[in-house]
């Protein structure tokens, strides 16, 4: 009788894994088909597409452009300088100095000649105490702003308080760090102005990997595959999140997030909203999610589209200690946020949103991890009292992993198709090959280091923002300059 | 050898159909996706081999193309005497090479002029579209009309209209009402530009809306081409269905100072969409309409908080100094820190002996937020 039970349940067991992988892949076809749609029509539309015309418009919408800074005192300068070259005709830049401790407000008061001065705004969202805010005596840096405050403990803090600053309608949110294409502002705005049913309210890009590309004066010269293997598969996980399933949610309006590195967002719905939520581990996704929730509340339609572009370069981690840090973090906003927002999850009030956006990622991005675990568990034992069907289990793991080699691979095409970055058949092939091996080597540690952050939150675990510990660009040979660090 | 290859395959389908289900599909999926990365691949090297090779075509013609425009049009011997366009000929065998008959070279001939005339006004452009016709290459322009292809389309109305080619009213027109956005933007901006008498005429018929983003472009166009007859925007402002029609003129009838327009203007203020009376406030702000101000005082409490901030933008802009009383009493007695930012703004913009004595009297007997909002609208240093 009790081994009858324990084969039922063992059935229904392997039976639900199966559908619920096979589920799985089945939407990530889903995604490269939408995402091909999508890049083509993008593709299309790029062709006849002359960007001047916003450059010197005078209905071109306003931009703030808000970086946190905390201790970036050997890079702050020309990271200052990078943000100040976009091409385009009303922006502002707003750098706040988020209680550094270092000599970074002293050395951009020194370089763009600041001055104290008396600045009236409303604290529309919470955020630490300013302590003073400072601009340029020189015409030069008219657009540049920088705000000293306390530290919060959290870049949404830091956010918060320059969306209190801001002047114009939209901000960019990024890291001081990142390095962003002169025409980030055109091309993200592109999407606000040309959606003709809905109010846009978020748009985002694609990012990669700035570790081996030449970069100089805070200006991308050329871009190359990084050679450090983390930050490989780092690169190709960009391409497939941003390429293949961001742009095939853009087309379905079902948008999960819009990454903290790169993103610009209608500045009324952000704030109404509730803004950043500077106890948030994912306060990128977190406040997507408040904002989808505020328009689904009040019955404002609304989008969130995606660009498949790469406009933003970041510096990705290259020591597991501080990548282990970063996913850590990840999981845990992750999970934080599925309990936060449970009441959204299978609500058809809350649309697409409700029904589709927030249920994936519940069933795959969070329940995914555990998933695996157990499947490989269950797995172990099943071989170590030999009641595995050896071929089976084979086929089905060829399966898995062709299908993943197939998502990954298309995913290179589609960005292949959009612009090839890459200019030899080395740096695509440096990309090509990690196809391969990731699903062995890398995303291991994905599941690990999410289980980890899924742990830390359960038990309520302290957790330290720690360093990114960047390790520089390195600049382009022509300029001849020498490599921050 | 056939026979065997089949008997291969009917025994390996017995197989496949023995085995159970999950294994049938689990096997039926890595066959899709090896097939698919074999194929993903194979596109990943031609694309790649495709640009290569786009490349170096292009570096091969691109000079020879160049070369034959120097000699054919700036430097033709014949520029500077003038000599009608009409009589002056180019060289019959520079152009009937038989390079120029390849539909690639076509195309870059076409791209190339398009970017030399926006280089060159005058006898040049008008030489180079000569050069354009002579060559039938606006054959291929309006054979690229006739596609089904909308992007091949819109290709084919910016080249005709870069070059100055005159495009049907009958064919242009309906395209300027195409449910595909793009399509549309093309089709009206090129309209705007070709239409001799009346480029504004798609303005009567426009059903569908006119994108913020194709409106940066016509606003270009409109403000930017010479020659082009400037109407009197407020008929739209009072007739037109479109919303982003009116929009649209009510930014160029502040664009222009068009004065006349202000009582039409004026009527936009009763409309029941709050974000159009918003636009209007503005308009008649940009116009300095004094003849607007009491309306838009007396309205000012029944507004939302978007309209009030264009009302307080607008008695600024007028600057009449009639309602600087108004204004005070929104700075020392509103709430909203908004509001109190605008109505501070507009007085200091009356830059009068009135109002530079009223911030004085506001800096002393008002609390210290208030005079914050005051020194930071003095600050010269803070732009926006």
């Amino acid at each position: 009788m009790l081994r009858t039970l324990l084969e039922h349940l063992q059935l229904i067991f392997e039976k639900t894994v199966y559908i619920y992988g096979l589920g799985l892949l089945v939407i990530y076809a889903c995604l490269a088909l939408l995402s091909f749609y999508s890049v083509r029509r993008f593709l299309r539309k790029e062709s006849y597409t002359d960007y001047k015309v916003i450059v010197g418009s005078e209905l071109a919408p306003g931009v703030s452009v808000i970086a946190p800074a905390f201790n970036e005192g050997l890079t702050i300068i020309s990271n200052v300088r990078s943000l100040l070259t976009f091409d385009y005709p009303k922006y502002e830049v707003i750098i706040i100095n988020d209680g550094s401790t270092d000599d970074t407000l002293e050395k951009v008061i020194k370089e763009f000649s600041l001055v104290k001065i008396d600045f009236a705004f409303d604290i529309k969202i919470a955020s630490k105490p300013i302590r003073g805010i400072y601009k340029s005596t020189d015409d030069a840096y008219a657009k540049l702003v920088i705000v000293d405050k306390e530290n919060g403990k959290s870049k949404a803090d830091a956010t918060n308080a320059g969306i209190n600053i801001a002047s114009f309608p939209y901000f960019l949110c990024t890291d001081v760090d990142c390095i962003l294409h002169e025409q980030t502002l055109q091309k993200l705005i592109r999407p606000i102005m040309e959606e003709e049913n809905a109010r846009v309210i978020a748009t985002g890009a694609t990012l990669r990997m700035a570790n081996s590309c030449e970069i100089d004066k805070g200006v991308i010269i050329k871009v190359k595959a990084p050679r450090p293997l983390l930050a490989r598969f780092q690169e190709l996980e960009y391409i497939r999140s941003f390429v293949l399933g961001k742009m095939g949610w853009s087309q379905i309006n079902c948008v999960p997030n819009v990454s903290g590195g790169l993103g610009m967002f209608d500045k009324e719905i952000a704030i109404k909203a509730g803004g950043y939520d500077p106890a948030s581990f994912g306060e990128d996704m977190e406040l997507l999610m408040r904002m989808n929730r505020y328009v689904h509340d009040n019955k404002i339609k609304a989008a969130v589209r995606y660009i498949p572009v790469t406009l933003c370069w970041t510096e990705g981690p290259t020591s597991l200690k501080v990548f282990m840090r970063q996913r850590t973090r990840w999981g845990r906003g992750l999970f934080q946020l599925m309990l936060t927002h449970r009441k959204m999850l299978f609500n058809p009030r809350y649309g697409r949103v409700g029904m589709v956006m927030f249920p994936y990622n519940f069933l795959f991005e969070l329940l995914a991890p555990f998933v695996e675990s157990i499947g490989i568990v269950y797995y172990i034992l099943l071989a170590i009292f030999g009641l595995v069907n050896w071929p089976y289990a084979i086929i089905l793991l060829l399966f898995v992993y062709s299908f993943a080699i197939m998502i990954s691979t298309l995913a290179v095409l589609w960005d292949q198709l959009t612009f090839q970055y890459y200019k030899t058949w080395t740096d695509v092939a440096r990309i090509a090959s990690m196809v391969f091996v990731e699903m062995i080597l890398y995303h291991p540690l994905i599941v690990i280091f999410a289980l980890r952050g899924y742990f830390f939150h359960i038990f309520n675990r302290k957790h330290s923002w720690g360093n990114m510990q960047r390790r520089g660009f390195k600049p382009s040979s022509a300029a001849g300059t020498t490599a921050a660090t | 050898m056939w026979k065997d290859l089949a008997d291969l395959l009917f025994q390996a389908y017995e197989q496949y159909s023995l085995l159970p289900l999950f294994i049938e599909i689990a096997l039926a999926f890595i066959f899709l996706a090896i097939l698919s990365t074999l194929i993903a691949y194979s596109a990943i090297l031609y694309k790649r081999y495709r640009a290569y090779v786009y490349e170096k075509r292009l570096a091969f013609i691109s000079p020879k193309i160049e070369d034959m425009i120097t000699e054919q049009v700036l430097l033709n011997p014949n520029l500077g005497y003038d000599i009608p366009l009409e009589s002056i000929e180019f060289d019959p065998k520079a152009l009937s090479d038989k390079i120029y008959r390849k539909p690639f070279v076509r195309q870059m001939m076409i791209d190339t002029l398009i970017q030399y005339r926006k280089n060159f006004r005058g006898e040049v452009g008008e030489l180079l579209r000569k050069l354009y016709i002579d060559m039938g290459l606006d054959k291929d322009s309006f054979a690229k009309m006739k596609t089904l292809r909308w992007e091949r389309k819109i290709k084919a109305v910016v080249e005709l209209t870069q070059m100055d080619i005159p495009i049907s009213d009958v064919t242009i027109l309906p395209l300027t009402n195409s449910g595909n956005p793009a399509l549309r933007a093309a089709a009206r901006n090129a309209y705007i530009q070709l239409s001799k008498n009346e480029p504004f005429k798609f303005f009567d018929i426009a059903t569908e809306p006119l994108l913020p983003w194709d409106q940066l472009e016509m606003f270009k166009i409109i403000t930017t081409t010479k020659d082009i007859a400037i109407p009197n925007f407020s008929r739209w402002v009072s007739y037109s269905t479109n919303k982003s029609i009116v929009s649209f003129c009510l930014k160029l009838i502040a664009h222009y100072d068009q004065q006349s327009a202000i009582p039409a203007v004026m009527e936009l203020l009763s409309n029941k969409d709050h974000y159009f009376r918003a636009d209007a406030i503005n308009c008649l702000g940009k116009l300095s309409a004094e003849v607007a101000e009491d309306k838009l005082v007396k309205i000012y409490n029944n507004q939302p908080l978007n309209c009030q901030i264009e009302i307080l933008k607008a008695l600024g802009r007028i600057a009449s100094g009639k309602h600087l009383e108004f204004l005070k009493s929104e700075f020392l007695y509103s709430s909203n820190f908004d509001i109190r930012m605008n109505a501070a703004r507009s007085i200091i913009k009356h830059n009068t002996q009135n109002s530079r004595l009223m911030v004085e009297e506001l800096m002393e007997m008002t609390h210290e937020e208030n005079q914050l909002i005051i020194k930071h609208c003095l600050n010269p240093l803070i732009k926006y």
